[in-house]
């Protein structure tokens, strides 16, 4: 008995100087970087704590779908065309099943029905038939791809955001998909919110298409736009989204536009006090001459002598190519540079543009101001173009100041509880009510030493997570306690009163701590944010219970045992 | 030695069952037709919303801010105090569709920064919920609170038996709604948090309830003299001690959460507190009376079985698992 009690008390001031190494960086608010203190990791403090924005964005893959369909189809139109086949007709049509799964219809000459099929079947294993009439097909994509092309978007989605934010300089920032569909971003202590919400949010997609100039004037077009607005009650309201205007109007009024072309707007701002921005329309060719996929880099220039800065841009040589060419044969018409589907502006084109390189000029407004705009831009034009648009599913901020609060007011409420509760539990059990406070205490130190250990998040709820696990450890104490006093009472000895106290309780305390952690399991796999810490810090505060009311208890009342050994009154004191 | 129950009490618990399960049934059906008259006010984490904490300058009140927020452009939102009077802390309420809700925070910016300078005012909290996600964290809540029951009810038929489980599940249940019903009584928020805290409570209290369990168990099996009624009433009384302990020694910690933890917390807090008072109550009171009636309830039934000549055994208890 002697050398397993040594051994088991060896371990025990192992596991105390650990833990105590483990979380004294974070009590003493050491500085990291100038510390001599060889463990160098404070505890991660949740967004609720720290401050900082927390946002669940939903990836719109409909959109991305459709696309994507229309390509397949588009190529696969030409393949056919290779084979001397033709198919006319290609447009979308809606499923009135699923929202998400769009269908693309053609038409064709029946008797080539066959060679149609082996054609899709063979090489376009992205598609399936979803529909066939007498000379038309519906095609939509396979299940196969259309899971890869989510998959794709989403890691892709992934990768611009973290892009983005790398360069806001944020440090720690969290970023991870949530589910199929979904991407959970954190930046603790940021706080420009909502300039990182729109750097975030931006689609960043660069077009550069040339103008129509010639099919319409400027008055027809107005024209043009009134009546599909008034044929189809399409009307455009502040605070509505601007793109659904613009896609139902290019929707509805398909026949009237002329083809191969789209109407697109610019929204200069009319007002820098009421933020109201007007609607210049343009006809643009839908054809993209060149996108930011072939944006090599992108910086902020100023201009001294205009003093306005403006975002400079490169293409790689492919785009430069491109560029040039077209610029060669474009002269004396207009370029629209189309952001977002945006018109940005819509220069003339002067004259051949070799270099790859171009200036997009930016709007008015304050020097400060613009200068964050131009940054921005340049910013999101590097990192890259969203290939889907996202949605704001969920925001909190916390501001920096509440953040402090809640921590100094959570730790003096867990601090002055547990204090409470050591005062009556010691006054109750007296000198096992002194072992009992000790292994409490050292409980709270294990439980923040596994945060630390574990690199697992401290949130508000995860304080009182842990001011509840005390009042939990206090439960098995008491079991353990109470089944002594009953041995005690029955008569048997001291020794064998905790012997069988502590046997007879265990199975109790296991019990009643697994149900404990099959609640905590499911608050874990269902919660987020602050909940997912209360949830974290439960389950190790009931494994850290079990450990010390079990094994650490144990010890120290041995030791007691031992001291009292040699004492004339035997008698515990509980 | 200091006790609170001396040994040896016994107080009449199980005798006045009835009274003790009436009083609960009340409170079931009161909350029932609370829920439906009242309804909880449920947070934006249900409803979707906005909802943005601002610590504006003693000089307005609430009555300037909602003007103020009005002129600016913000309509139907609501405006409500919250803390001390003198914290002059403001929560600013809106709804609408996910593209205006985002941009309710920074008009609340904007507003705020016409007449007044960066450093008088701040927004120190901002949670928006798009309607979408609303509903599904709504349904992902409950799913949650009903998978948590499940489990237990599976645990405590594997560790006690079937006589057991459905007094455990219900004593939860009893707890789960009569904490709701204060809620709707109180028309406090019922948010994400709130139901994390009825989820913790499951679990807690719980522990209570199979201390108790366990007891009546190995009471049976050490006297099986005593019919089930006296069994249960000695078990009671024995953890009654214990039971009472440390409900006083959790409720201890979450009263101080409750009274200086802040605002963010207070009802977390408070939700667990309630939960922990009706949980000792349910302990004692509710779930020791439902092993009864259910005991009773198999026993009538192995009864007329026997009647009937099936020739079942009537249950008895199931001897202890080899944990030992």
């Amino acid at each position: 008995m002697s050398r397993s009690w040594w051994g088991k008390f060896l371990l025990l001031l192992c596991a105390i100087v650990g833990a105590f190494i483990y979380i004294f960086p974070t009590i003493a608010n050491l500085d990291l970087e100038k510390t001599n203190f060889p463990f160098k990791r404070k505890i991660n403090l949740g967004l609720d704590l720290q401050g900082g924005l927390y946002m669940v964005l939903g990836v719109d893959f409909n959109k991305v779908y459709r696309d994507v369909l229309e390509r397949q189809t588009s190529s696969l139109k030409d393949r056919l065309h290779e084979k001397g086949i033709e198919i006319t007709g290609i447009k979308a049509v809606p499923n009135p099943l699923s929202a998400d799964d769009p269908r693309y219809s053609f038409s064709f000459d029946q008797s080539k029905r066959q060679d149609i099929y082996q054609m899709i079947k063979k090489e376009y294993w992205t598609m399936r038939l979803a529909g066939e009439n007498e000379g038309s097909f519906e095609v939509a994509l396979s299940q196969d791809y259309r899971k890869q092309v989510r998959e794709r978007t989403l890691n892709q989605s992934i990768e611009v955001i973290r892009n983005r934010i790398d360069e806001f300089g944020v440090s720690e920032p969290a970023i991870a998909s949530q589910g199929t569909d979904r991407v959970v971003v954190e930046l603790p202590g940021v706080r420009e919110i909502d300039r990182a919400k729109d750097l975030i949010g931006r689609t960043a997609k660069l077009e550069f298409k040339m103008v129509d100039d010639k099919s319409m004037s400027p008055a027809q077009l107005a024209a043009l736009i009134a009546e599909i607005e008034k044929k189809h009650g399409i009307t455009f309201k502040e605070g509505q989204k601007f793109s659904e205007y613009v896609r139902l109007l290019n929707e509805k009024g398909r026949e009237k536009i002329p083809e191969g072309d789209e109407i697109a707007f610019q929204r200069p701002k009319l007002s820098d006090e009421t933020g109201e921005m007007g609607r210049i329309p343009y006809l643009l060719k839908s054809k993209t001459e060149v996108t930011g996929d072939d944006l090599q880099d992108a910086s902020v220039q100023f201009d001294p002598e205009s003093r306005r800065p403006s975002v400079g841009f490169t293409l790689n040589p492919r785009g430069a190519t491109l560029f040039d060419r077209l610029t060669g044969e474009s002269v004396g018409k207009r370029l629209a540079i189309v952001l977002d589907n945006i018109v940005h502006s819509a220069p003339v084109i002067q004259g051949r543009i070799p270099g790859g390189h171009g200036q997009i000029t930016l709007g008015r407004g304050d020097s400060e101001a613009m200068m964050k705009e131009a940054s921005d831009l340049a910013l999101v034009l590097r990192a890259g173009a969203l290939p889907a648009q996202l949605e704001f599913l969920e925001q909190r901020v916390v501001g920096p100041s509440l953040g402090q609060d809640s921590i100094k007011k959570g730790a003096m409420a867990s601090l002055v509880g547990s204090l409470a509760v050591f005062l009556f539990v010691t006054v109750y059990y007296q000198v096992s009510g002194l072992i009992a406070v000790f292994s409490l205490v050292l409980n709270v130190m294990f439980v923040l030493a596994c945060l630390v250990g574990l690199e697992a998040t401290l949130t508000l709820p995860g304080i009182a997570g842990i001011a509840l696990t005390v009042g939990i450890a206090v439960d098995s104490n008491v079991v353990i306690y109470e089944r002594i006093r009953e041995e005690l009472r029955h008569g048997k000895g001291p020794v064998v009163a905790v012997e069988s106290g502590f046997q007879k309780a265990f199975r109790t305390i296991l019990d009643a701590n697994v149900t404990n952690a099959a609640a905590a399991v499911v608050l874990l796999t269902y919660g987020t944010g602050p909940i997912k810490g209360f949830a974290v810090s439960l389950l190790i505060g009931i494994v850290t219970t079990l450990f010390t009311a079990v094994f650490v208890c144990r010890l120290i009342f041995d030791i007691y045992l031992k001291y009292l050994e040699n004492r004339t009154s035997r008698a515990i004191s509980i | 030695m200091l006790e609170l129950i001396k040994p040896g009490t016994n107080i009449n618990f199980v005798g006045k069952r009835h009274i003790w399960i009436g009083i609960s049934i009340v409170a079931i059906i009161a909350t029932f037709i609370l829920f439906i008259v009242k309804g909880l006010n449920y947070g934006i984490d249900f409803t979707g919303g906005a909802e943005i904490q601002v610590h504006i300058p003693q000089n307005w009140d609430i009555g300037k801010l909602r003007d103020e927020l009005e002129s600016g452009g913000l309509k139907g939102v609501k405006v409500q105090q919250i803390g001390l009077p003198t914290a002059s802390q403001f929560l600013i309420k809106a709804q609408g569709d996910e593209h205006s809700l985002n941009q309710v925070s920074k008009k609340v910016d904007a507003i705020l920064l016409k007449d007044l300078k960066h450093g008088d005012f701040e927004i120190q909290r901002v949670d928006v919920v798009g309607p979408a996600a609303g509903s599904s964290l709504r349904m992902s809540g409950f799913l949650s609170m009903f998978y948590a029951l499940l489990c237990i009810l599976v645990y405590v038929t594997i560790r006690f038996d079937y006589r057991y489980s459905p007094g455990a599940v219900m004593a939860l249940f009893h707890d789960t709604v009569i904490t709701i019903g204060i809620f709707i009584l109180t028309q406090k928020q019922f948010d994400l948090q709130i139901l994390a805290a009825l989820l913790a409570l499951i679990g807690y209290s719980n522990n209570d309830t199979i201390i108790v369990y366990d007891r009546v168990r190995e009471t049976m099996h050490q006297h099986p003299e005593l019919n089930i009624e006296q069994a249960v009433n000695r078990a009671v009384n024995e953890t009654l001690g214990r039971t009472i302990l440390t409900s006083l020694c959790t409720f201890f910690t979450v009263f101080a959460l409750w009274l200086l933890g802040g605002k963010v917390i207070e009802d977390f807090a408070f939700t667990l507190m309630v939960g922990i008072v009706v949980g000792a109550y349910s302990s004692i009171f509710i779930a020791s009376s439902l092993v009864i009636a259910i005991s009773h309830y198999h026993d009538r039934r192995a009864l007329s079985l026997k009647k009937a000549g099936g020739g079942k055994k009537a249950i008895s208890v199931r001897p202890e698992p080899k944990f030992e």
